[in-house]
């Protein structure tokens, strides 16, 4: 195939994929983005979500924490803070841990003037599990 | 001088020794090849980050020296985070940190405050009055990962932001080489704008930004903050491991050179006394003759 990306997920504690794709797809921070390949140089910053390629005409879905993209020669090359593959995704786990955040929040908003509450990274957090959970659910259901 | 029981008894104490020696030492090596494995699989981490900042702040040009982490606090003091080990038994690893860390207070009386990683070096540094701010033990260091790592970054930036420090400094031991680390002392915050070599990859007009230049930098530096502090952390644990191998080999080696010296002695002691024994039965028999 002449045209096609390479595709790099970059963690601190791995390489998680190193693959060739035809289409990437992932949250930017104003939305959805797909990639296909001879795109232009690209820096975007993401949001917690789904990351998903095509690779030989197979599509696999990620789940990624948020962080950077950055297309180059026909690389894409995302690095964020954990990624796992959407069958990798512990539900049960994710689901604890937003319930915990929900609980963290609460918590905080009852609290006089919520001082020294750091609210968006609680909210981040509830991001993170509930969109961990939705990668997860959505492609169990195929 | 010792007889002949003692001598025995002195070398089989350092082959106790010796076999404890070697044991940490064996110890030390898996450890140590495990830091090394995590460290190497952070640095495409790494380096992303720091590849993304610099172009960045080439596309942003002057307008970086005007973000918040890149100017001096509004307040007085400095905020200094050690990272020094939780076990002995690792040669000079924590004597030579903390000397850097004194000569640099030496000149800098009383306008510090000390986060510390580390039972070692906050017991040195509890003992001699530091301002211990804070003492960082859970999880402890060797459990360390990217989150905690993060975590810890996240502090320091809030302190920094919190108006009450002029600048934040990390003290750390760096590592070189299997046998070569060297204790450092490097500024954290602020953020020195030309510290980010630009590898000419980027033709600014041309890299579409998403959603523009500021916006990813100010998401960006954070990371970048996150990944020093892990480098740091996770270079400080492989150098203290590197360094207690070194030391638990030297010492290993020291209790066989003893051993072998205690029973060149013993040896001689022992033949020594055979030949009186000897010489006292034939003077007998001879004498009985």
């Amino acid at each position: 195939m002449a045209d096609a990306l390479t595709l790099r997920v970059i963690t601190p504690e791995k390489i998680v994929i190193d693959t060739t794709a035809s289409l990437v797809t992932f949250p930017a921070l104003d939305g959805g983005m797909g990639v296909l390949p001879r795109h232009a140089p690209m820096v975007a910053a993401l949001d917690a979500g789904q990351l998903a390629f095509e690779a030989e005409g197979e599509r696999q879905e990620m789940f990624i924490s948020g962080g950077f993209a950055e297309v180059r020669d026909n690389t894409v090359r995302v690095v964020t803070e954990a990624s796992e593959p959407a069958s990798d995704i512990d539900v049960e786990r994710a689901a604890s841990a937003a319930e915990r955040a929900r609980d963290r929040l609460r918590a905080g908003r009852s609290q006089a003037d919520g001082v020294n509450f750091d609210f968006r990274r609680a909210e981040a957090a509830l991001r993170r599990a509930l969109m961990r959970k939705l990668v997860a659910d959505r492609s169990r259901r195929g | 001088m010792a007889g002949i029981k003692e001598l025995q008894q002195r070398i089989t104490s350092v082959g106790n020794i010796k076999q404890i020696t070697r044991a940490m030492e064996m110890v030390a090596t898996t450890k140590l090849r495990r830091f090394q494995d995590r460290a190497l699989c952070s640095r495409p981490y790494a380096e992303e980050i720091g590849g993304l900042v610099a172009r960045l702040s080439a596309v942003l040009g002057d307008a970086v020296a005007e973000r918040p982490l890149f100017n001096p606090g509004a307040g007085e003091r400095t905020l200094a985070l050690v990272v020094a080990s939780d076990r002995g038994l690792c040669g000079a690893y924590n004597s030579s940190l903390l000397r850097t860390v004194e000569a640099w207070r030496a000149q800098h009386e009383l306008e510090v405050d000390y986060m510390v990683y580390g039972r070692k070096g906050f017991a040195y540094m509890d003992r001699r009055d530091f301002q211990i701010e804070r003492f960082l033990e859970d999880p402890p260091l060797e459990q360390i990962d990217y989150a905690n790592a993060s975590i810890t970054a996240r502090m320091l930036v809030s302190e920094f932001e919190s108006g009450k420090y002029r600048d934040v400094r990390l003290f750390y031991t760096a590592f070189e080489s299997m046998v070569k680390f060297r204790p450092c002392n490097v500024p954290f915050l602020p953020i020195a704008a030309d510290a980010f070599e630009s590898d000419g990859a980027v033709a600014s007009g041309e890299t579409l930004l998403e959603p523009d230049a500021a916006a990813i930098f100010d998401h960006l530096i954070p990371k970048y903050l996150e990944t020093r502090i892990f480098n740091a952390l996770l270079e400080a644990l492989t150098s203290e491991y590197a360094s207690r191998r070194f030391a638990m080999k030297n010492a290993t080696d020291a209790a066989d050179d003893m051993q072998s010296e205690l029973r060149g002695i013993y040896n001689r002691r022992r033949q020594e006394k055979i030949t009186k024994e000897l010489l006292d039965i034939v003077g007998g028999a001879e004498a009985v003759k």
